[in-house]
């Protein structure tokens, strides 16, 4: 069984005061299987960010159904929903998220924290990992006091402390320079092969090259997806861009 | 550029910021009807007309003072929260290409729009609630007559030009603002450097002592004197204190909290630790200020309040009687005295009643031990010290005593009783010159006044065998002095309405100066009207002042809610991408905020209980010494300003809720 199923997901926002209807995902279907690393890559407005959204349990589609190893998490109770988040995802932002109010040793607590864990095992979560994320150095500090790369790696390790099934990243280096970009990549492959699986959504053809599969959307449904198979980081990234300017001008469904 | 097009755009900036600029207006309207007010008040002649008014327009005069200090730096505070608040869409233009200059003509022509808005409207609601106010003063002060109110041409100028100043001096420091400031910065300003909060123990420490000496004072003082010499110095200390403690103390208190593991990663206190020392960081100045301004408010209402309300009596520990005369019994005096009573009463319809006449002796002189020494001391030696260590002695004959009292006592040559107003004569006997006498009784009660002590001075009733003794304590003291002739004294009540009783004490009065004018008199009743002036004025400027002080607690609220809303929205979010759930969320931040805007509510009624002592030592030497109505109204201040905090802060609550949503 797959780790995460999305059938024929709908959304269809309606403004606040009735009127214009945007139709946003219109019929979108995958899975993921557990270990996978998948890249979602789209022209901006494709409608992205609502299916991570809708992934993430932040909101909900108009139709369609959405399983997380066998729980469909359209239906679960509002009550229950932040403890499920809590503790089978983990969220990466374009824009980092870190609370200004905690240290960044903090920041990373803060969803143990919310699921009660006793202080000795969060510690003995974090050593590693800061080590493994570089930022054992900073864990005092405070989020304004530290550089962009540092803050999404903080973020990264915020998301993996709770040992999620599954890691939702929304660009997580569009706000990062080129550099900064590729050490976060590097470290997104490297728990992939730990065998985190990992959904993210990017503009960025450097950063979908280091996937093992690429989803393309158009228009609120998947146009394409490439399978990375044998090819090196090089040749997927000729692929991918290949099927960009495909899809930009305005190819249709399909290969 | 089109010459409009600043002002236009100056004004869509101010409409833009409507839910901060608009309670920026309004806070100048009110200082501007709060400065007018008190100033065409002190210029008004028909209060020149009215017995004491010379008190009234000395209190007039400091509110004014006091209102135009406190205006001036509540403007100021309330525009620097402005113009932080507005950093970030001044960047913008700057980055958007326009020079700093076009920024400064910006704000230029903001300024303009609100000095001219609140010039206008602050000065004619000053003239309109000012003639609402000047009646309230009028039925504060118990004064009948009609006074026609007038428009204060002189008070218009002065409020506007000292606002016109005020207004310039804001708008000069927005320049330098945007003139230090690069683009960068200026985006930033709204969120620039959260730094994590410095905690001093040292500063702590010094907070402690600073409030613990205050508090010290507070509960030590002994006498009215000392309150009123040293209030001043305990409400510096208590400042300081208070400042220290809100910004220092509770951080490094929660620093504290923090530091104990087990406790601070307990999903409850992580939330409210580290939200609370975020908070108190930054509105630790403001709660600081909340406090201290509802502290002078309940201090000032409170105390005026009982000034007002106990005035009555207070004149009535004062005057024993509604009326007495006491002259020296050369001529006919006392019977031309008496018939002026007598006429008068009949002409006014009042009936004096409790009439107590009799002869007695008057001197002043030093108590040393049992000795009374002469009184010496040459006019222009006699300060402050004089009055206070002195004591009046009045003589009186046993037979005018017996007859007063309804008793029938003895007393021969060598005795004598004594009444001693406040603390008892402790001796059994006493001395004048060569005169001795050994002391019957100390009475405990006497007809002509009560036991309460005097402020300042002594006074004492001494009772003798007969005139001769008088003449004979008089010679012994004062043996180069002749003038020692005995006195009359009428002591009475009255019956009758209100105003008779004022019209018969006044006509009294004239006449009696016309008989003599060295005759002593004093009346309640005209005492009365004198004080109502004083105590209703005094009420008047607390209640106003109080009233100014909340309006400026209310607007700081206020602007904190906002901007604690426009940065909150945004953690809110976060806590829920984070696993969170919404309703605690909620429930969290609004206990947080619960907690930060009601700690000066709970720092100023204590601060209130420590004053507490002080307050009633000086309305004391107001001669207001009834702590049971002090008490009573201390705590119904409080509580009614409890109240409307608390409907303040659930007011400007629904204001942060709506931007958090
Ligand atoms: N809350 C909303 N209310 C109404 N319409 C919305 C809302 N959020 C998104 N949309 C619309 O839905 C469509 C898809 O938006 P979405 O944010 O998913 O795009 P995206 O693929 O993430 O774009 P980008 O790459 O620019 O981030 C857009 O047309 C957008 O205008
Ligand atoms: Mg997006």
């Amino acid at each position: 069984m797959s780790l995460l199923e999305v059938k024929s997901l709908q959304k269809i926002y309606t403004t606040r005061f009735g009127g214009n209807q945007v139709q946003a995902l219109s019929n979108v279907s995958f899975s993921v299987e557990n270990g996978e690393y998948l890249a979602i890559m789209g022209e901006s407005g494709s409608g992205k960010t609502t299916l991570l959204n809708i992934l993430a349990s932040l909101d909900k589609p108009t139709g369609g159904e959405v399983f997380l190893d066998g729980n469909n998490i359209v239906k679960i109770k509002d009550s229950e929903i932040s403890a499920f988040r809590r503790d089978n995802l983990g969220f990466v932002f374009q824009d980092f998220n870190l609370l200004d109010t905690f240290s960044i040793q903090d920041n990373i607590f803060l969803p143990l924290v919310l699921s009660q864990k006793p202080y000795e095992e969060m510690n003995k979560r974090l050593k590693p990992l800061s080590k493994k994320l570089g930022i054992d150095e900073i864990l005092p500090k405070y989020p304004y006091e530290i550089s962009g790369g540092q803050k999404q790696r903080t973020a990264v390790a915020r998301a993996l402390i709770t040992n999620p099934k599954l890691i939702l990243a929304d660009e997580p280096t569009g706000a990062l320079d080129s550099k900064a970009a590729m050490n976060l990549l590097k470290i997104f492959s490297e728990i992939n092969e730990a065998g985190q699986t990992i959904l993210m959504v990017t503009h960025s053809i450097a950063a979908a090259s280091h996937a093992k599969r690429v989803l393309f959307i158009k228009d609120g449904e998947i146009y394409n997806q490439i399978y990375r198979g044998s090819m090196n980081n090089d040749e997927m990234y000729q692929k991918i861009s290949m099927t960009l300017t495909v899809l930009a001008t305005g190819g249709v469904k399909g290969e | 550029m089109n010459k409009i097009f600043y002002p236009k755009l100056a004004l869509t900036n101010l409409k833009k910021n409507a839910d901060t600029y608009v309670p920026y207006i309004l806070t100048c309207i009110g200082s501007i009807i709060a400065f007018y007010t008190m100033i065409s008040f002190y210029g008004n002649k028909g209060l020149d007309e009215m017995p004491g008014s010379i008190n009234l327009k000395t209190i007039l005069f400091l509110g004014t003072i006091v209102i135009g200090i406190f205006s001036t730096i509540f403007l100021f505070y309330t525009n620097s929260f402005l113009i932080k608040r507005r950093k970030k869409e001044l960047g913008l233009y700057s980055i958007l290409g326009m020079e700093k200059k076009h920024i400064a003509r910006v704000l230029f022509y903001e300024t303009v729009v609100v000095t001219i808005v609140s010039l206008t409207l602050g000065l004619l609601g000053g003239i309109l609630i000012g003639k609402l106010l000047y009646l309230l003063l009028l039925k504060l002060l118990h004064f009948t007559t009609p006074i026609q109110f007038y428009i204060d041409g002189r008070g218009l100028l002065i409020t506007a030009g000292i606002f016109l100043v005020i207004f310039f001096l804001t708008l000069l420091t927005n320049f330098i603002q945007v003139k230090m400031a690069n683009p960068i910065n200026l985006l930033k300003g709204g969120e620039q450097g959260e730094k994590e909060p410095k905690s001093s123990w040292i500063v702590t420490l010094f907070g402690i002592i600073s409030l613990g000496i205050g508090y010290g004072i507070a509960l030590t003082v002994k006498s009215p004197v000392e309150a009123i010499l040293l209030f001043f110095v305990a409400v510096i200390f208590v400042i300081i204190g208070t400042y220290a403690l809100f910004t220092s103390g509770s951080i490094a208190l929660l620093k504290v909290l923090k530091k104990n593991k087990n406790f601070y990663y307990q999903s409850r206190n992580f939330i409210s630790v580290s939200g609370m020392i975020y908070r108190m960081k930054q509105n630790a100045v403001g709660l600081a200020n909340i406090c201290i301004l509802s502290t002078m408010v309940l201090v000032t209402i409170s105390t005026t309040v009982s000034l007002y309300i106990g005035q009555e009596s207070m004149m009535r520990d004062m005057y024993h009687f509604d009326m007495i005369v006491v002259g020296e019994n050369t001529g006919n005096d006392e019977a031309l005295v008496a018939e002026s009573i007598q006429k008068t009463a009949e002409q006014r319809g009042v009936n004096p009643t409790d009439q107590i006449n009799l002869r007695l002796g008057n001197l002043t002189a030093f108590l040393e031990g049992d000795h009374f020494m002469p009184d010496l001391v040459a006019k222009e030696d006699k300060d402050n010290n004089y009055y206070t260590t002195k004591t009046d002695v009045w003589l009186i004959p046993l037979e005018d005593y017996n007859k007063m009292s309804d008793t029938s006592t003895d007393l021969n040559e060598n005795e004598v009783m004594i009444f001693s107003v406040g603390d008892n004569y402790n001796q059994k006997t006493m001395t004048f010159g060569d005169r001795s006498f050994s002391v019957k009784e100390n009475l405990q009660t006497f007809p002509l006044n009560n036991k309460k002590a005097e402020l300042v001075g002594k006074t004492c009733y001494i009772i003798v065998k007969d005139e001769g003794v008088i003449a004979d304590i008089q010679n012994n003291l004062y043996p180069d002095n002749n003038s020692k002739s005995l006195l009359f004294g009428k002591f009475f009540n009255l019956e009758g309405n209100d105003e008779a009783k004022l019209a018969f004490s006044e006509n009294v009065f004239q006449q009696v100066e016309g008989i003599n004018p060295d005759i002593d008199k004093a009346s309640y009743y005209v005492s009365l009207t004198e004080w109502y002036s004083i105590f209703g004025g005094f009420l008047f400027l607390g209640v106003f002042l109080g009233t100014l002080f909340m309006m400026a607690t209310v607007l700081i609220i206020y602007f904190k809610q906002i901007s604690e809303g426009y940065e909150d929205r945004d953690r809110f979010e976060i806590m829920q991408k984070v696993g969170m759930d919404k309703a605690e969320v909620k429930k969290t931040i609004g206990k947080q905020i619960l907690m930060v805007f009601f700690l000066p509510l709970a720092g100023a009624t204590i601060h209130v209980a420590f004053a507490f002592r002080v307050m009633a030592k000086m309305l004391a030497a107001f001669r207001l010494t009834d702590t049971g109505l002090i008490l009573i109204c201390t705590i119904v201040v409080t509580l009614i300003y409890a109240l409307i905090y608390a409907l303040v802060y659930w007011w400007t609550a629904k204001a942060y809720y709506k931007l958090v949503k």
